[in-house]
């Protein structure tokens, strides 16, 4: 469907901590400049999903590429957002110490950061709107803004692929809209983009693709075709569902 | 004659050393909130020392590989099923110092050596304890110079730190082996009970003083050689126990500190990062 080339490629792939199987037979592709939204219910599996993307948990059947390699060679280019809140906001770290952690792979072991990285750090800060809070202890921002700290920490990194958990969390609109745009400029760029999110809206607005999750695969394609009343519903166990108009509400405890 | 041969010189060297290792070494126990583990490393090292009293080679020494064995268990444990790092830190704990008791129980006649083991007295100190903590903190101020940013993040974010391809399980062991070097280099000042006063006291001030872990570093260093310093004088002059006297005076630091600073209203939420 698309020219340009896959960056992501599942096939038949079940993936497992130890001897639990947590997601069973995926498949699907992207390509770069694309985003696909994870979605389903708490505990489906998607952040288990990204952390196999990441080669930290592993593939026992079928087969996972990234960027045509196995997810753990892929590292380097691949960049990883965390929910901001697994972050200890105690930590005696600053907003620009927690950006330039997204160069440590390129200035490498036993080096300092150069002006280069320094440079580079405050560009991403700029991009997420936060170059004014660079010295500003990380927990002393709100649970939006530190979220984009962490794009930020991405972006500085220079990555081809963005691997976001559950960023929209619990973030206000002006971070929503902040994350929005610097995940469209980074798609842009050409970077593939895989976000896990319960927002439908948000699934719609910023992602070309859909992948639906519960332990196994409900969906995966064209954002339109795959967010089906049908499909969710399939998704998510039969939880209180509402449609008005093209949107689509899903209530789950 | 050398300027070393004086106990009170001895003393003091040992003060500024430990205050400075136990002070850098603190940044990181507190940062990552493993006051217990130390605490249970200084009683987890306890059949280490047993076995070298009975074998008769240097107690620190055997306290120090037995620590490296404690600490391998604690990270082996908590990746186990339904684990986590707190559980397996109590487990190593209470079976490390049940062993020591064993140990010593089966045998007659070294209690007074252990005892000095527990309190600690650093008029005591020989030369080659003053070499052994010198080493220590040559050795954790070159480890944390070289890799310092690697165990930031790795502290700070582990599964950020696994998906940048760093080593975590490595990194982890690195931080709790400078932990443990640090509870065992600081064994002879304060004694076992003791010496997690002066690794989390001065770096828990600091904490109160500063949000900039740069600063972090000096000022809990500080504060920990002048907390060593003020209490060799004190345990002198009064003719006290030095390692209480120590870390009598880094509670008494760290109660004033928070005194001060919560009538400035900012013990919680600090001064923002401002350079």
């Amino acid at each position: 469907m698309s020219e340009r080339a896959p960056t992501l490629v599942i096939d038949r792939a079940s993936v497992a901590y130890g001897d639990v199987p947590v997601l069973e037979e995926l498949d699907g592709v992207v390509h770069e400049g694309e985003a696909v939204a994870l979605i389903g219910p708490n505990g489906a599996g998607k952040s288990t999903l990204i952390k196999a993307l990441l080669g930290l948990v592993p593939v026992v059947r079928g087969r996972i590429e990234v960027l045509g390699t196995t997810p753990a060679q892929a590292r380097r280019d691949v960049a990883y957002v965390p929910q901001a809140d697994t972050l200890d906001p105690d930590f005696p770290v600053s907003v620009e110490q927690v950006v330039m952690m997204g160069r440590y792979r390129r200035i490498g072991w036993l080096r300092r950061p150069s002006a280069a990285d320094r440079a580079e750090v405050a560009g991403a800060l700029e991009r997420v709107g936060l170059a004014a809070r660079a010295r500003d202890r990380f927990g002393t921002l709100s649970g939006g803004q530190r979220q984009r700290v962490l794009l930020a920490r991405a972006i500085a990194a220079g990555p081809r692929m963005l691997l976001l958990d559950e960023p929209f969390n619990g973030v206000d609109a002006v971070s929503q809209h902040a994350l929005l745009e610097a995940i469209g400029s980074l798609k842009e760029q050409g970077a593939s983009v895989v976000v896990s999110t319960h927002d439908l809206a948000i699934a719609h607005l910023a992602c070309d693709e859909v992948c639906l999750l519960n332990r196994h695969q409900f969906g995966f394609g064209p954002t339109g075709d795959v967010l089906t009343p049908e499909r969710l519903r399939a998704t998510y166990g039969g939880h209180a569902l509402e449609l008005r108009g093209d949107r689509v509400i899903v209530t789950q405890t | 004659m050398s300027w070393l041969d004086s106990t009170v010189h001895r003393a003091l060297v040992e003060a500024v050393l430990v205050g400075v290792l136990g002070g850098v070494t603190g940044v990181f126990v507190v940062a990552r909130r493993l006051p217990f583990f130390t605490m249970a490393l200084t009683h987890a090292t306890f059949p280490g020392i047993v076995v070298a009293a009975m074998l008769g080679v240097n107690l620190y020494l055997g306290g120090g590989l037995f620590g490296l064995l404690v600490v391998a268990a604690v990270l082996v444990f908590s990746r186990g099923r339904g684990q986590d790092f707190t559980t397996a830190t109590g487990i190593a704990l209470s079976g490390g110092f049940a062993l020591g008791v064993v140990l010593v129980s089966s045998q007659d006649g070294f209690t007074r050596d252990l005892a000095a083991y527990t309190v600690g007295d650093v008029l005591a100190v020989s030369t080659g304890d003053l070499a052994a903590t010198a080493a220590v903190t040559a050795g954790v101020l070159l480890l944390l110079a070289l890799v310092g940013k690697e165990l930031l993040l790795a502290a700070f974010d582990p599964v950020g730190a696994a998906a940048l391809g760093l080593p975590t399980v490595l990194l982890d062991f690195a931080l709790l082996a400078v932990v443990e070097v640090t509870v065992v280099a600081t064994v002879p000042a304060l004694g076992t009970i003791l010496a997690v006063a002066l690794i989390v006291g001065p770096a828990a001030t600091a904490r109160l003083l500063s949000d900039r872990i740069a600063l972090l570093f000096p000022i809990a260093a500080a504060i920990g050689v002048a907390c060593a310093l003020a209490g060799v004088w004190v345990s002198t002059v009064w003719n006290v126990a030095t390692g209480a006297s120590i870390a009598l005076l880094v509670g008494l630091v760290f109660g004033t500190v928070f005194l001060a600073t919560a009538v400035r209203g900012r013990t919680r939420r600090a001064v923002p990062v401002r350079a």
